[in-house]
This record gives structure tokens, sequence and C-alpha cells, in this order.
């Protein structure tokens, strides 16, 4: 625990020091809150609707950090640090490479909350936004997006052979989601033959959860899109832990 | 004298080629045990091969009467490793490369000491990225020295370094000697060698082709000079035009 708190701090410090988490995945959610916010204003998300665009798209933006924290950082991470030596150095050590793995997740995780708080206070501060459905529903659709998400990423950043392939693989993972799946571009202005285009990406289905429990919608919608993201974790973290190059 | 290091039969592939073929090896405790060779001899893999870090394919072998998988967390305690790549994030500090390697181990050396020792106390807010190559390489010795250990691989540790650097090296080496820590390191350098080592073993196409001391490959060979003697035993056939 002790090495796991030092760890972290000191891999957290590295990261600021990085600044590219604090631009794509603290600064960019709000920056494309508050354009969305000041294009849709507080109109309704369509005629008649009972919520305003602010409200349809308030899930959706909050994922914007665990796409560059799972698909950018983690994959990139992993394996610089693979390169580096700095997983083999941990092998002679009493600890294991598998703790700076975890420290790096929670790393990710801690700028995914961070985003979803400062996220949720701008949208109240400027856009009178309130979550009208569930918070408990809400924050477990959050974490299971979480979850899929970063079981990409430390897959392909356990399989990339070398940084620039798993650079490669990030962008092309990365850039689709962020503008594809609704996360910046709203899912609902998108074309039809988009939308079904779209509805490929798992963060597509994950912000499909989102919207469902920040709006009060019915939950019947949301099994196809749960059991897909389950799936994916699942599939991916079975291939992480089988083919995990740790050299 | 208590045997820190055993190891009998090593044998490592890469594909068809033999990178170690069968090395035996023991090394006593507060020993300094040199392993040399050219470059792409083996040393490095014979060294991965002992920590577990590379896979053997035969082959035994005990650290402080210790199974190097079985008992990895243990004996990882109280062994401190510096393998040839600098392996550090960009972008550390030493303080914070010092702290981070010190909370893995239960029974970790105060840092700061050590950086003094090693007259790197000016340095503990640099980052790790703008020491020179000496000031590096000295910061690599202290991490391996944090857990306390009882005995330490070096691999290359005064590669690239000016004879400044490297004579400063040789001296912190000597003074842990002195203190009774066993130490195996590899080096392309025959004088620190002569110094330091009390045993050696030359390695030529991951084959042990000697193994002794400095003194015995010297008598064993046609040649005054240790370094003439090494050149000797690792090129037979070549040297006699060379020195001619």
């Amino acid at each position: 625990m002790r090495s796991f708190k030092a760890l972290l701090i000191s891999e957290s410090k590295l990261s600021l020091r990085g600044m590219d988490m604090v631009i794509f995945a603290i600064c960019m959610p709000i920056v494309v809150l508050i354009v969305l916010g000041v294009i849709f204003g507080n109109k309704p998300a369509f005629e008649g609707a009972e919520y305003t665009f602010v409200d349809q798209s308030f899930g959706a933006v909050a994922t914007i950090a665990i796409c560059a924290g799972g698909v950018m950082g983690l994959p990139l991470v992993i394996s610089e640090y693979r390169s580096r030596k700095i997983l083999k150095r941990f092998k002679v050590t009493p600890t294991s490479p598998a703790l700076i793995l975890a420290v790096q997740v929670v790393n990710y995780a801690l700028y995914s909350i961070v985003s979803l708080i400062l996220v949720f206070v701008t949208a109240a501060l400027f856009f009178d936004y309130q979550l009208q459905g569930s918070w408990l529903h809400f924050l477990g659709a959050y974490l299971l997006i979480m979850l899929s998400i970063f079981s990409i990423g430390v897959m392909v950043g356990g399989l990339a052979p070398n940084p620039k392939i798993a650079g490669v693989i990030a962008s092309l993972l990365y850039f689709p989601m962020l503008i594809f799946s609704g996360t910046t571009l709203p899912y609902e202005v998108m074309p039809a033959a988009l939308q079904k285009i779209a509805d490929v990406l798992p963060l597509t289905q994950g912000i499909k959860l989102l919207k469902a429990a920040s709006l009060g919608l019915p939950l019947d919608i949301v099994l196809l899109p749960i059991i897909i993201m389950i799936t994916v974790a699942i599939v991916c973290t079975a291939i992480a832990l089988r083919f995990f190059k740790w050299e | 004298m208590e045997t820190t290091l055993q190891v009998v039969g090593l044998c490592k592939s890469y594909g068809q080629v033999k990178a170690v073929n069968d090395i035996n090896m023991v090394v006593k405790r507060g020993e300094v045990f040199g392993l040399l060779g050219a470059n792409g001899a083996g040393k490095s893999t014979t060294i991965e091969c002992i920590l577990g870090t590379k896979k053997k394919d035969r082959g035994t072998v005990s650290i402080l009467g210790m199974d190097v998988h079985k008992d990895r967390k243990k004996l990882f305690a109280r062994v401190g490793v510096q393998f040839q790549e600098a392996n550090y994030q960009d972008k550390i500090r030493v303080s914070e490369l010092c702290e981070v390697t010190a909370s893995l181990y239960k029974d970790a050396r105060d840092y700061a000491g050590l950086l003094q020792q090693f007259g790197l106390m000016d340095k503990v807010k640099n980052l790790v990225s703008e020491l020179s190559g000496g000031e590096k390489q000295r910061l690599f010795i202290v991490l391996a020295l944090i857990p306390n250990p009882e005995v330490v691989f070096l691999d290359e540790l005064t590669t690239g370094l000016d004879a400044r650097a490297r004579r400063d090296v040789w001296r912190c080496l000597s003074d842990l000697k002195a203190k009774g820590l066993t130490i195996l390191l590899t080096s392309h350098f025959m004088d620190e060698v002569e110094a330091l080592c009390d045993n050696i073993m030359i390695l030529k196409q991951g084959e042990s082709i000697f193994c002794g001391t400095v003194q015995e490959a010297v008598e064993a060979s046609p040649y005054d000079k240790f370094e003439d003697a090494y050149l000797w035993y690792t090129d037979k056939e070549g040297y006699e035009y060379a020195v001619i």
C-alpha cells in the first residue's frame, strides 16, 4: 500500500508535468460543454423535448476524459514504460510491474472523476443543469464505461510492439471515438447513416447509457449497451492478461 | 565462506544462436566478481538469466540460497540491480526517483545519506535527464543500494563515462567492497577489473573460456599485463598479429 501511494503521487506528478491530460481530459470537456451550451443554449433537445440540449449532452461530454485517458493515455504510457525498461526494473524489486500498471489505471480514473466533477459544476453554474435521473445509475454507468474503455487501452498498450505503433493505434481509436461517439459532436445532430457507423464504437453505447441515466429515461433501452460494454471489458481484459508483453 | 550466488549449467539460446552455454559460477559473500567479454559475448544475457528477467533454457541459479522465481519477493528485498539501460521515467526528478525506489522496499536505506555519500546532494531537485553521464551512473549505484542489499548486480556501469567519472564510480565501488558487499559486475575496462575484482570469468560466444583470479589469468597466458592476457583469451588466433 505504501508503494502504491508513493508511486501514485509520483506518477500523477509526472503526468501533470506532461500537460497532455490536463489539456485533453480536464480543459477540453469544459470547453466543449461551454461551446455546446453557448450555441444551443437552454433550448429543448428537440421540439417537444422535456430536457434541454445541455441536459442531453452532459453525459457525453463527461466521457471525454475517459476517452483521453483510456485509449490515448494508457496505451502510450504502458508502451513507453515497456520500451524504457521501467516494467523490467520492477521485476527485480519485491513488487511487480503490475503495480505500476495499476497505478496508471487509478491515475487516469482520477482524471476522469475530476473531469466529471468539473463538467458538472460548469453545467450547473452556467446552464442551470440538474441531473434529472438517478446519480446511482449514472455513476454505475460511468464506472462501467471506464472499465470498458480502460480495458481497451491496457490491451493496446500491452500488445503494441513499440511506442510508435501504440501511438498510431491510440490515435486511430481516440479521434474517431472523440468525434463520432457523440462526446464532442452530438450524436443527435449526426445524419442517420453516420449514427449507424457510430453505433459500432463502444463509447457510443456507453454514452447512450449515461444519457438514459442522466435524463431518467426508461431503462428498457439500456440492456444492449450494458451487454456490449461488459463484453468489451471482458474480452479486452482477457486478451491483455493472456498476451501482455512485459518486455 | 558463505556462497552468495551459485550458477550451474546455465544455457540460453535465441533461436539457433547459443547466447549462453553451460555457465557455472560461484560467488562468495563479500566477493567482487567480474563478468568480462566482448560485446555480444553473453554477459548481459547471463545476468538477466540469473535475475530471471530472461527465461533460461537449462541450469539452476541460486542467489542467497533462494530460487529467483519461487522466492522472488523475498529475494529482491535483499538484491540491488542496475541494468545496462537507464530505466527511469521521462521528466522525473532525482528525489522522486529515489523516493519511489525506497517505497518499494520494507527496509529501505535513507536515500539522502546515500546521495550525500555519492556527491549528488546538490542535484536532488534536478531532472534525472539533466545529470551528466557520471552523475547518472552514480545515481544508479545509489538506486541499487537503496534496498540495503547484500548483493548487487551492476551491468556495464562505467561504459560511456570519461576517465574522471570512471574513477569516481570506481572509488564508490571500492568503498562498497570494503564494507563487505557482494558485487557482480560487467565491465570493458581492464584497469577497473584488475583493481576491483577478486574473481573473473571471461565469456566468448556464450561460453566461459576462463574463470579464476586476475593473477591466474595473467600467469596462464604468455603476457605480463592483464589487458594483453584478456585479449589473448578472447581472440587467441588474431591477437598474436596485433601485438607484433
